[in-house]
């Protein structure tokens, strides 16, 4: 037995020595699964960061009843800055619709990283060309065109919106993820869905149609592609990730990170994947994060309440 | 095509390409053969270092750990009877018997030369048919999909020796676990009794590696007259050496045994979201009813191993097969590797065969030359893993025990994925003590979620129930599972003038 | 003669409790507005279903009357099974207080030490050895290479 106290204390030496912030590798909690949206945007960031940080970033994939397994790991976590949670606006829709008491107010703004516009995205077995005939479409048998989305999630949100702003009443499938919803549209099982500019290629092939974009100018990606603004809807959404730390990290913690992640967020090999998924670039210090998570909480919160999920 | 792909096979004469190739195939094994380890958490480990490589060096690396990894798993499957992950279930189920019965050298290689022939056909059919086959898939709808999961839980509650009411039974247990937690249309808390804990519900893996791990090292230790020896003295080391030959032709001589294995592997691989682990199963489920001897099936045949092996490797080619062509992964694996794609800007598509051509022909390149360094891999490496069973008991269970627990807590890096593992320990054993048989358990596990989620969907695209029943394909596999049902019954009815004691099945 | 319950008839009897009492769990679910059936219809047939297999399992040993199996010839020891997952169970629950390498090094060499007590100061020795190599380089391997960070302990800070 004594040789096992002495092992402990050795191995207990390992760590003693405090420096400072950071001296050993930051965990980074991704709510969802590898290889998803969220998951494939963070893991380019925390190599950007970890070269501003100075020490190894890990993602820690933590997935499971719509991300809020995660966030409340990451609210659980020591508020010391070696745990920071990945989020994105789903923290408000699932707070508002009942499912987690997780709040963005659990943590403290670090960065906002990028921001995904939304496209309505057509099943090349439906006949629409373009939002109008959609809409003509909707009006004459409502409640017959199928919207596959994740429930009370982002993907269900842009649909509603565009929903409310034509007057129109769709019906929407439960399909989790964007890879499950693309599946079904290919076949022709749900005819719209949420995409993204991820899915350019499988238009360009003809198998998915883009009817708008949800954002203020058109996208140099697809330029031919317009948006809901033109057409006279007023329906701009896209889904922005940010950093998070838990509520009682402290400020000059929060302040080396806020710095580190202003450098990563204009890395060239950063900026370059975030391109190739569709994705802008779109960095708000700690300060304008806060007011944006204010403001985007408020909105969510209308939004709850219009669509009748409101359970808050 | 043909020029393509000999340029693919040219470009891995290079060290650039054959270097990620080799140590992806080497990682793979090991993970594979790992309990607790998944190729899943193996590839996922792969992952960060596959950024800094050129895009075809890192699927390279990651067609190697899921080939690897899908043969590595079937020597710890043979050798201590846990599957190291969960598709080389099967494997266990003749692989861990004949090894027993003193042939742990024909059961590794029987596994071995099944993967590796089960991997080519399937790689054969990945270059061939990757357009027209994920046509198919996609033609599947919720009901399609719902009806298939039906065929595949009363296939499997026909692979029990004891009554067929047992092992539904076990299926619906194995249904009942994925309700536990929110459910996957609203998120719905269920049966939580309101904890946090029980709000995320039980993670397949966890319990997965608790019902497997748990069974077999404690049915080991309350049989053990002693731990301090392993399986296997030293003296079967050297039984390791078999005739490859023998063994070759063994396989080669059942060649309907090795295509069919092949071509449910391969479907099974198209169909997203299903997965290795029904593949291996219904396999060898396959085997069973179509062998001349169903009854030598759990003794140690070596049509189980077969089955088993050729169809897991082969399924890989088929979910490689969903992932070129369309982009939708097929499971975890494949979804980790179309991330990766992702990340190296790379659209996966329809268009992806075309306009990245030689990226495409290196994927099936690297797909064809893993199967070569896997063997190799495994001719060296064979007798250096047979030591894991010449290891005395006490000292490989708390290994293993603790590899359970890191595997288990790495897949979502929390503590709950750990006391997941722990209850589901206690439970397996439990089941296990009352006979329950573990296959319908798992694949009720594995396809639970799924089948709610489909039927739900059914019901919310159409409220028409009988668009089951109407839809051509959903109509033909619901017939196929009631007559899958009926059959096993007959079965049954027949053997039980025959057999009337009651078997001490514990396994 | 007492009719001794038969292991066929505990399984069933554990589907049937296991059914019902989840079962009686599945009132008062929230319906969503958006679908067709509740959060409750899917786990009532499988639960149902549950109930029914059990009750045919219990039915069916009762109708053939059938003897218990006699109890496996040999001792069994349920004693060490026992221990083991007594062990297993304060291992992890160690886990996140004195970290993954103290918790692992105590629990390797301690079942080791259980399951076939060391005679001899070689056989000490690798037991010893084989706690070491279970938690100090799988923890360096992992966090440093292999991006994945096993629990640090909450009460010794390592």
């Amino acid at each position: 037995m004594r040789v096992l106290t002495i092992a402990a204390a050795l191995l207990a030496c390992a760590g003693a020595a405090q420096a400072a912030y950071p001296e050993r590798p930051v965990k980074l909690i991704v709510p969802w699964a590898a290889g998803g949206d969220t998951d494939n945007i963070f893991r380019p960031f925390a190599q950007a960061l970890q070269k501003h940080l100075g020490e190894t970033v890990v993602i820690a994939n933590i997935g499971g009843a719509s991300g809020t397994v995660g966030a409340r790991e990451a609210r659980g976590a020591a508020a010391d800055g070696y745990t920071l949670f990945a989020v994105h606006d789903y923290i408000h829709l699932t707070y508002f619709t009942g499912v987690a008491d997780v709040a963005y107010t659990d943590f403290k703004p670090i960065c906002s990283v990028a921001s995904t516009p939304s496209v309505l995205t057509a099943s090349p077995k439906t006949k629409w060309q373009s939002v109008p005939e959609l809409v003509a479409d909707a009006k004459a048998r409502p409640g017959a065109i199928s919207v596959g989305a994740t429930l009370g999630s982002t993907s269900h949100f842009f649909p509603a919106i565009f929903e409310k702003a034509a007057g129109i009443k769709l019906k929407y499938v439960s399909y989790d993820g964007l890879a499950q919803r693309m599946n079904a549209i290919l076949g022709g099982h749900i005819d719209l869905t949420d995409g993204n500019l991820t899915q350019k290629g499988k238009v360009q092939a003809g198998q998915l149609r883009f009817l708008a974009i949800a954002t203020e100018k058109r996208s140099a990606e697809i330029p031919d592609v317009p948006t809901f603004k033109e057409l006279g809807l007023d329906v701009v959404y896209a889904v922005t990730r940010g950093l998070l730390a838990p509520k009682n990290t402290p400020d000059a913690v929060l302040a080396t990170l806020d710095a580190a992640c202003a450098k990563a967020v204009g890395e060239a090999d950063f900026v370059k994947s975030m391109k190739a998924q569709g994705t802008d670039v779109r960095h708000l210090g700690r300060a304008a994060y806060g007011e944006f998570l204010k403001r985007a909480d408020g909105e969510n919160k209308a939004l709850a309440q219009e669509l009748g999920l409101l359970r808050r | 095509m043909f020029d393509l792909l000999a340029q693919g096979l040219g470009d891995f004469l290079q060290l650039k390409y054959l270097v990620p190739l080799l140590v992806g195939t080497l990682v793979g094994v090991v993970g594979g053969a790992l309990p607790g380890i998944t190729i899943t958490m193996t590839v996922i480990m792969v992952l960060p270092f596959t950024f800094g490589l050129e895009p075809l060096q890192g699927l390279a690396a990651m067609v190697g750990v899921y080939v690897g990894g899908e043969s590595g798993g079937l020597i710890t499957a043979t050798l201590i009877g846990i599957p190291g992950k969960p598709s080389s279930i099967s494997t266990t189920f003749d692989g861990f018997p004949m090894s027993r019965k003193g042939e742990p050298g024909r059961a590794v290689w029987l596994g071995i030369w099944s993967s590796f022939f089960g991997g080519l056909l399937g790689g054969v059919f990945l270059i061939a048919t990757t357009g027209w086959l994920a046509q198919i898939a996609l033609q599947f709808g919720p009901w399609e999909f719902f009806a298939l999961f039906m065929f595949a839980l009363s296939m499997v509650a026909g692979l029990t020796e004891e009554s067929l009411a047992k092992g539904l039974l076990a299926g619906a247990f194995g249904l009942i676990i994925t309700t536990v937690g929110t459910d996957p249309i609203m998120s719905v808390p269920r049966f939580t009794l309101g904890t946090d804990f029980l709000a995320g519900g039980f993670p397949f893996l966890p319990v997965l590696i608790g019902v497997f791990a748990f069974a077999q090292i404690m049915t080991d230790i309350e049989r053990a007259r002693s731990l301090a020896v392993g399986d296997a003295g030293a003296g079967q080391i050297v039984s390791l050496a078999v005739s490859q030959m023998k063994v070759v032709g063994e396989i080669l001589g059942r060649p309907f045994l090795l295509l069919w294995s092949t071509f449910v592997g391969i479907l099974i691989g198209v169909l997203p979201a299903i997965g290795g682990s029904a593949a291996s199963v219904m396999a060898y489920d396959q085997a069973k009813k179509l062998s001349r001897h169903p009854e030598r099936f759990g003794t140690g045949t070596p049509e189980g191993i077969i089955a088993s092996e050729a169809s897991n490797n082969a399924n890989v080619g088929g979910s490689l097969v969903t992932i070129m062509a369309f982009g939708i992964p097929g499971d975890a694996v494949t979804a980790v590797m179309l991330g990766a794609m992702t990340i190296h800007g790379i659209q996966s598509g329809p268009l992806f065969m075309s306009q990245e051509s030689a990226l495409a022909y290196g994927i099936f390149a690297a797909y064809l030359l893993a199967h070569p360094i896997m063997l190799a891999i495994m001719a060296i490496g064979a007798r250096w893993f047979l030591r894991i069973v010449t290891v005395p008991k006490s000292m490989l269970i708390p290994v293993v025990l603790v590899l359970c627990v890191v595997g288990a807590y790495a897949l979502n890096n929390t503590m709950a994925s750990v006391w997941v593992l722990a209850i589901f320990g206690v439970v397996g054993y439990g089941l296990v003590k009352l006979g329950f048989p573990l296959a319908p358990l798992i694949l009720g596990l594995i396809l639970g979620d799924q089948i709610e989620v489909n039927l739900v969907r059914a019901l919310m695209t159409d409220s028409n129930l009988w668009l089951f029943v109407t839809r051509p394909i959903s109509a033909l596999l619901l017939a196929l599972a009631v007559g899958s049902v009926v059959f096993a019954l007959w079965q049954r009815r027949r053997s039980r003038s025959v057999r009337t004691d009651e078997p001490d099945t514990d396994f | 003669m007492t009719m001794r319950p038969t292991r066929d008839m505990v399984a069933g009897a554990l589907g049937l409790v296991l059914g019902a009492g989840l079962f009686a769990l599945t009132w008062g679910l929230p319906q969503s507005p958006f679908v067709p059936i509740g959060p409750d219809f899917y786990p009532r047939i499988v639960l149902a279903a549950t109930m029914l297999l059990g009750a045919i399992l219990v039915v069916g040993e009762l109708a053939h009357r059938r003897r218990p199996a006699s109890p496996p010839a040999g001792g069994r020891n349920y004693r060490l099974v026992a221990l083991t997952f007594l062990a297993f169970g304060l291992y992890i629950l160690a886990l996140p207080g004195l970290g993954f390498r103290i918790a692992t090094f105590v629990f390797v060499a301690g079942l080791q030490i259980l399951l076939d007590p060391p005679r001899g100061a070689g056989r000490w020795v690798a037991v010893l050895a084989l706690a070491v190599a279970a938690s100090l380089p799988v923890f360096l391997i992992f966090e440093r290479w292999l991006s994945i960070l096993l629990p640090r302990g909450a009460w010794t800070g390592i």
